[in-house]
């Protein structure tokens, strides 16, 4: 009975002191999904965990992450830190009250030293800072170098000696651009806002997002009609039909075996690239996608953002792991470690020395570009959502013939007129 | 004679103080309720009072995120019929949809359950093998048949070149006249062997007796079929055309997870769009106007049955 007794009191006393241990520690969760992803980045975020053992991040896996966090978050719960897939989904929720403002933390864990100028802006809703943006992306032209080589050619650095280069491709008898949107049909948006950029300029676009000339411009229809032609022929992965059969690793393959010689995607596909060209031996490199004028430019995206939960028990210990998750350095090593798109924060001169001279140029020249006035949009970083999904879902109107580039365009103009006109427009560098 | 002369309890309190009706209350009434109940309450919960707020969200400008929501009446429902020109597009898609699935897989069922109810032996290995894909996951299902009908790698492509037989290397999603069909044809690959089950269950309950009668009255297979197995599988066979229509306007994994609707919206129906509308757009409340819309479709359905029942039809 003694014994019982002394057991007892151990197991309580250290049931007492577990309770005080637990209470002593905060969690910050993340909802992420599943995959590879996850395996490169989680080890680096819960690096954090080593900081402080009194702040430490729990990463939830969660399938449909989005989804799931506007559903939770909506309902009065959700992570502590709140990812969206883009600023125009934050706006929403900042309306609602769901995410906190972040200034005080802004300017008390000095955000501003380390982000770009114009990146804080694009967390800004009625003048209000709400998140942060991550994952840094532009549209490139990758092109296969044995390919390109073996028959003489030249990247192309505009739109006519694209078009030329194009023609000259097709008749020797390889797929222009490898692609397919099967497995991701927005990806019809980065070839629209990509030409828009390229071939109406970024000034107009810039215009047209901020209502000063309306999408039906002549210099839109150009670009649209200049898209148009080369999906009619054939251009992108090989002809329409297969455009919208092939599905990622198809398109991946087509640029890496040689039947491709080029391809307009995103900075994200260089993780792809390096796998899949190691494997077929052959080299890829790449240029920024020609513009009608000649001009060196480039859209410039974002992949997500960050933002804090309004219902968070412990938003200053959130705001304790954004300072150091968007810090240079963790940036830097997670640009380095996964070939993760930056946040648009200054990465050190020696962390871009550690990488591949072709996936540090593109950082390099996209700061530049940034800084130099050479920056264009990416439509699912700068237009509103419905705009968005217009944008992707009816251009397949245009292609398969059931509507005209006109047609499209006033419909865009349409559906981005009533969203001008609501606010839902997401803040807009300004120039 | 006192006993028949008792009044018969009429008001409350009368009755509540008779203990006859009291016990009858209690096991006719309340007994069978209090056992119902917790099914009762679940149901109220998850679809009732949801049901309300979604016929009451579909008159609300909600974007699905900001709970501050105005009431627009009508709205929602008036750009839905007279304004969204896509709509009529995919309800278009919806009844070629139902009208491939109440006649390809029917006929395919009916063909196979017949022939399969001739079988004493090894019936069964015939009957696992076609209801195999019934069980397999829509994702597993899509994988599957994306890849045996890409038009550069493809199984069939592949081995039809090898063979030096053409005509395979098409890309029959990709295609906006043969999108929809090809997704149907898939999707029927995995529901047919579900209905065939059910066909050739319904077979087997009807007496042999009356095939033996048949045969003495002359009659040959097909006769056989129609006017024995046919009338006998016929409240199977109705039902089925019942909930097949009903799905039909609820069609949305295997496109979802093909096409996504496209290309173009060739193969766009009423359940992907509001999926986009709900979740892209944020047009939640627009989106719950859709999903009353295809509710009043599934409960126009049902009334038509429900008429054929009362007219007599063995449903």
């Amino acid at each position: 009975m003694k014994h019982l007794k002394l057991m007892l009191s151990i197991a309580l006393l250290l049931l007492a002191l577990t309770s005080v241990g637990a209470q002593d520690v905060t969690t910050v969760t993340m909802w992420f999904a599943e995959g590879a992803t996850l395996d490169c980045w989680g080890p680096i975020m819960e690096s954090f965990n080593d900081i402080d053992p009194s702040v430490q991040l729990e990463i939830v896996p969660q399938a449909d992450t989005w989804n799931a966090t506007r559903t939770a978050v909506v309902g009065g719960g959700g992570p502590d830190i709140v990812r969206t897939p883009g600023p125009s989904f934050v706006y929403e929720m900042a309306q609602a009250g769901l995410i906190l403002p972040l200034d005080a933390f802004a300017e008390e864990m000095g955000w501003g030293e380390f982000f770009f100028d114009w990146a804080l802006d694009l967390g800004l809703v009625d003048g209000e800072l709400y998140s942060l943006s991550d994952e840094l992306e532009t549209l490139l032209l990758y092109y296969n170098v044995d390919v390109f080589e073996a028959n003489g050619w030249t990247p192309p650095e505009t739109m006519d000696e694209l078009n030329a280069l194009g023609e000259e491709v097709a008749a020797a008898g390889y797929t222009v651009f490898s692609h397919g949107n099967a497995s991701w049909r927005p990806s019809n948006e980065w070839f629209v806002g990509e030409y828009m950029t390229q071939i109406a300029g970024p000034h107009n676009v810039y215009k047209a997002l901020t209502g000063q000339i309306p999408w039906t411009d002549e210099s839109m229809v150009e670009a649209m009609e200049i898209l148009d032609a080369h999906m009619q022929a054939g251009w992108y992965g090989g002809g329409l039909d297969l455009y919208f059969t092939n599905e990622g690793p198809t398109r991946r393959a087509m640029l890496a075996d040689g039947s491709a010689a080029m391809n307009i995607e995103g900075s994200w596909a260089i993780r792809d690239l390096t796998d899949y060209h190691s494997e077929s031996g052959q080299g890829w490199d790449w240029v920024s996608v020609p513009s009608k004028t000649g001009a060196d430019q480039f859209t410039i995206g974002m992949g997500n953002t960050s933002s804090i939960n309004a219902n968070s028990a412990h938003p200053e210990a959130a705001a304790q792991f954004l300072t150091w998750y968007f810090s240079p350095e963790t940036q830097g090593a997670m640009l380095t470690s996964c070939l993760k798109g930056p946040a648009p924060v200054e990465i050190s001169a020696e962390v871009m020395g550690e990488l591949d001279p072709r996936i540090a140029k593109v950082y390099a020249d996209l700061s530049d570009a940034s800084a130099n006035d050479r920056y264009g949009y990416t439509t699912w970083t700068f237009w509103p959502p419905k705009s968005d999904v217009y944008i992707y879902e009816e251009v397949e109107r245009v292609w398969t013939g059931e509507i005209t580039v006109m047609d499209y365009l006033e419909g865009l103009n349409e559906v981005f007129a009533a969203e001008l006109e609501a606010g839902d427009i997401p803040p807009i560098p300004s120039r | 004679m006192a006993v028949l002369a008792q009044k018969k309890p009429t008001t409350i309190f009368e009755k509540l103080a008779d203990e006859t009706w009291r016990r009858k209350f209690l096991r006719n009434v309340l007994i069978p309720w209090l056992f119902i109940a917790p099914l009762l309450i679940i149901h109220i919960f998850v679809v009732a009072i949801p049901a309300v707020q979604g016929v009451y969200m579909s008159m609300t400008d909600w974007g699905g995120i900001n709970p501050n929501v105005n009431f627009i009446g009508l709205e929602n429902y008036h750009k839905l019929l007279f304004e969204d020109h896509s709509f009529g597009k995919s309800l278009n898609n919806n009844i070629n949809w139902m009208l491939f699935f109440l006649t390809v897989p029917f006929i395919l069922a009916l063909f196979c359950a017949t022939m399969l109810s001739q079988i004493k032996r090894g019936g069964m290995i015939y009957r696992s093998i076609l209801f195999i894909p019934y069980v397999l996951a829509s994702v597993v299902t899509t994988t599957i048949w994306k890849n045996l009908l890409n038009p550069k790698d493809g199984i069939l492509a592949t081995t039809a070149r090898a063979l030096g037989i053409e005509g395979f290397e098409v890309a029959f999603l990709g295609r906006t006249d043969t999108a929809l069909i090809s997704i149907a044809f898939i999707d029927n690959w995995h529901f047919w062997g579900f209905l065939m089950i059910l066909f050739l269950a319904s077979m087997q309950s009807i007496p042999p007796v009356l095939y033996d009668a048949a045969k003495i009255d002359g009659a040959n297979r097909w006769e056989e079929f129609r006017h024995v197995t046919l009338p006998g599988i016929r409240p199977i066979v109705l039902f089925m055309f019942m909930m097949v229509a009903i799905w039909s306007f609820l069609a949305f994994d295997y496109i979802w997870l093909i096409t996504q609707g496209g290309p173009g919206g060739a193969s766009e129906v009423i359940a992907t769009q509001l999926y986009k509308n709900a979740f892209q757009r944020f047009e939640a409340g627009y989106a719950a106007a859709q999903g009353v819309v295809i509710s009043i479709f599934a409960g126009f359905i049902i009334l038509v049955f429900v008429m054929l029942r009362r007219r007599g039809w063995d449903i």
